[in-house]
């Protein structure tokens, strides 16, 4: 039972990060390669916060998404400037560069060391130790993500998003400034990687660099396109999935290191045969 | 009275000169057709009007006010709209949303936050239906046959409502019961004392549509003048055959 | 004078492995005009395949490296035939071949880790010691040296292909414009096979050397990919001489960065660089 929540959490988890991410590919068409980089942002400035000072968990992540904010902002200066493939390159490159940052800057991450020891969250006088409560915490918290993205989807905003999405020189013609918008859902995805990986930080209770590497930013854009681009439920649906599959394998008898391994390699077959046969995903509106 | 001038503008792509130092005004209410054989820089003149291309030295004026640059964001505001030759739609959202996303606010705040939406799918009806499209609003743009999408294009600048609308090549490719509705929509735009350009090939429709003419070539002014006039002179039949 | 012969010399090794990658990406962007993930993952194939030809089979070390080299370059083209091909029929976008190059990535890589274990191995043989030459008081092995004169090599040869002969021509129309070319009755498919298979052959010869030189571990692929990939930009991406200068270049300002940053930032300084080029010069040193 302790398990089943367990990997309940994992998948509200990455479904927060997969749902933001959507955001960015699915809905705005910038292939970003940096979400785990801003996850990371998030764990390791809730947990300097948390460790450092007074600041309870809550207002921790709230000034930690806010850094993510900025960041995010500064990073879309830059990305701005590029489409498609650069965009994508170029957004590695942060990724490669906050991971290396995330390593080597020993004073304030400990490096691969870690940071062990990051408390539960506390909210008037309410405890989240226990995993029940995590659960509960976190499931309120993926519910209200869910529901302000459909609301932001669902609003002129969001169809702005999807016209510079199909063709962003056509829709500057008719008066919108789209370097405004692709900078306000940056920002926007960038505290909800931040969000969940200050949660992350906090479940876990340990933090350690590889977590945010390059490897997890791909992992997130393989399975927010498996689950289907440009949907509410696909990025969900993925986030089960990219949980749940290496326990089936385990199940039919991979042995765990092999099922980790096997969970790539089915993902990666899978994306093919999407690309080739279904490239809008599992229940995706928006085909690549 | 002038509602659009340009002033001495040029364009080169490595080298070659699209548009070479040309000055042109188009009179307010007037439907100008812009003509020429391929390469005379009648698309690149559209591209720079609409700030889709920078251009590298004159000016546009637009009503008064004189712009040594402009940003394709900025046209609507100056009452600035226009169509693609290669149509250029919302593929993968709907025929009604593609109306939609021209009426909402501009701006990021106010995009988040309207409450118009009744309104505007009124005015979307309106147009939609004007160019017989309105059944197929929850249709995917990707699915329309190519006429549609010109159709498309055509309610899309009806909806925008500016008072100078660039055309190009509107009629391209068209079937004639659709050559028959973007008349019918353009001379709707002309009754409402809309200013019009187009670039149009067929000698037909320019002397059944326009005010006035200019031919341009190699991205100079050749001539210009009434259609009937215009059309029958041998540098212009010089120009189309020679090239 | 010694630490900066060194650090030239360092310099100069590194640099040739990062122009031989960028020569087979050069080779490969030019013509097709999209990134390939599994770009250095295939070379990964090929070095595990000589690793097995080397150590399983016994075979002669130069036999294993053409072996090597082989296979990774027929994979690469059914690959292209069974993947690509029909995607590129139906006018996919570059996002999509990107997105599907991600999957041929992760399938690739699981199953090397699955195969060959994520252990990082050396290709060289147990007895075998490398000669070190010494020049000014740094040190060089022999298969170092091998490789700096294979960057030398490779980029003369396949100049001469790519200017005097039939295919080379072939190659420069298609990247011209391929359309024009498969009109002009060029066998677009069939040439764009030959780029694949020549690409993967050279990326697989960087892979090999480093395996002899360092060693393979399956996760180098992304790795590899990214210096080549960083190399082309800077050069001049799309040509030849641009992927040399640029992977010297490349190689060179890393080590000598290390000078006053700790090796570890390499990766991140890699990027910086990249980042830069792209925004004050994005052709490349060599550009038109």
């Amino acid at each position: 039972m302790g398990y089943i929540i367990h990997l309940i959490i994992l998948c509200l988890l990455f479904a927060i990060n997969a749902m933001s991410l959507n955001l960015l590919i699915g809905y705005t068409g910038l292939l970003f390669a940096a979400s785990a980089a801003f996850a990371g942002i998030g764990a390791y400035t809730t947990v300097f916060l948390l460790k450092s000072t007074e600041l309870g968990f809550f207002p921790a992540v709230i000034i930690s998404m806010l850094v993510a904010s900025v960041m995010a902002t500064l990073l879309g200066l830059v990305l701005n400037k590029f489409r498609d493939d650069y965009f994508a390159l170029v957004s590695v490159g942060f990724q490669v560069i906050v991971s290396t940052v995330f390593m080597y800057w020993v004073g304030f991450t400990r490096g691969p060391l870690g940071i062990p020891g990051i408390a539960r969250p506390t909210l008037l006088g309410l405890d989240f130790s226990s995993n029940i409560m995590f659960l509960i915490l976190v499931a309120i918290i993926a519910s209200v993500v869910y529901l302000f993205i459909k609301f932001l989807i669902g609003s002129p905003f969001g169809r702005v998003l999807k016209a510079i999405r199909d063709n962003e020189e056509a829709i500057k013609v008719f008066g919108y400034n789209t370097y405004f918008f692709k900078l306000t859902i940056l920002s926007l995805a960038a505290m909800l990687c931040a969000l969940a990986g200050a949660l992350y930080a906090s479940y876990i209770t340990y933090i350690s660099p590889p977590v945010f590497y390059l490897f997890e930013s791909i992992l997130l854009i393989s399975i927010v396109t498996f689950g289907g681009l440009g949907s509410l439920k696909g990025p969900v649906i993925g986030a089960v999935i990219m949980v749940l599959l290496p326990e089936a394998l385990r199940f039919v008898g991979f042995p765990p290191e092999v099922a980790a391994q096997m969970r790539q390699a089915v993902f990666g077959l899978a994306l093919i045969l999407l690309m080739l046969y279904r490239p809008q995903g599992l229940v995706g509106e928006y085909k690549l | 009275m002038n509602a659009l001038t340009i002033k001495n503008l040029s364009k080169h792509f490595d080298g070659v000169r699209a548009v070479d130092d040309l000055s042109l005004s188009f009179e307010k209410g007037r439907v100008t057709a812009l003509v020429g054989p391929n390469g005379s820089g009648k698309t690149t003149l559209m591209h720079l009007l609409s700030g889709v291309t920078p251009f590298d030295s004159g000016e546009v004026v637009v009503g008064t006010t004189a712009f040594s640059h402009i940003a394709p964001y900025d046209i609507s505001s100056l009452g600035i709209t226009r169509t693609f030759q290669s149509v250029q739609l919302f593929e993968q959202i709907s025929v009604l949303d593609n109306i939609l996303v021209v009426l909402t606010e501009r701006s990021v705040w106010a995009s988040l936050f309207e409450r118009h939406s009744k309104f505007h799918t009124e005015k979307a009806k309106g147009v939609l239906e004007f160019v017989g499209l309105w059944e197929k609003r929850s249709e995917k743009v990707e699915g329309l046959s190519y006429g549609q999408r010109k159709l498309l294009e055509i309610a899309r600048v009806l909806a925008m409502n500016c008072e100078i609308i660039l055309f190009d090549e509107p009629f391209a490719g068209l079937f004639p019961e659709m050559v028959k509705r973007v008349r019918d929509a353009i001379s709707h735009m002309r009754e409402a004392g809309k200013t019009i350009v187009f670039i149009e090939h067929s000698m037909q429709l320019i002397r059944e549509l326009s005010d006035y003419v200019y031919v341009l070539d190699a991205g100079k002014l050749l001539a210009e003048g009434a259609p009937a006039h215009v059309l029958g002179e041998r540098k212009v039949i010089a120009a189309y055959l020679g090239e | 004078m010694e630490i900066f012969v060194q650090l030239l010399l360092n310099g100069l090794i590194a640099g040739s492995l990062y122009s031989l990658l960028a020569i087979g990406f050069n080779l490969f962007y030019g013509t097709v005009k999209f990134f390939d993930l599994a770009f250095g993952t295939i070379a990964l194939v090929g070095s595990y395949a000589t690793l097995s030809f080397l150590k399983n089979l016994d075979l002669p070390l130069l036999i294993s490296v053409m072996g090597g080299i082989l296979v990774g370059a027929v994979l690469n083209v059914i690959i292209y035939k069974l993947v690509y091909v029909p995607i590129r029929a139906r006018k996919g976008s570059n996002m999509v071949l990107l997105v599907t190059s991600l999957g041929v990535f992760t399938i690739l890589q699981s199953l090397l880790a699955i195969l060959f274990s994520s252990q990082f191995q050396t290709l060289r043989s147990a007895g075998y010691v490398p000669h070190i030459f010494h020049i000014y008081g740094a040190s060089v092995t022999s298969v170092q040296v091998l490789m700096i004169a294979l960057a030398v090599l490779v980029p003369i040869v396949m100049h001469f292909i790519l200017k005097r002969t039939k295919f080379g021509r072939a190659v420069r129309a298609i990247g011209d414009n391929e359309e024009v070319a498969s009109i002009v009755g060029i066998n677009t498919s069939k040439v764009i096979g030959g780029v694949f298979f020549i690409s993967a052959a050279l990326s697989g010869l960087a892979g090999i050397m480093n395996g002899l030189d360092r060693g393979i571990e399956p996760y180098m692929g992304l790795a590899l990919l990214l210096k080549g990939i960083i190399a082309a930009i800077v050069g001049g991406i799309g040509y030849l001489w641009g992927g040399v200068l640029g992977g010297f270049v490349l190689g060179l300002i890393e080590n000598f960065g290390t000078w006053y940053l700790p090796s570890e930032w390499k990766d991140a300084i890699a990027f910086v660089v990249l980042i830069i080029f792209l925004i004050f010069r994005p052709r490349g040193i060599l550009s038109k």
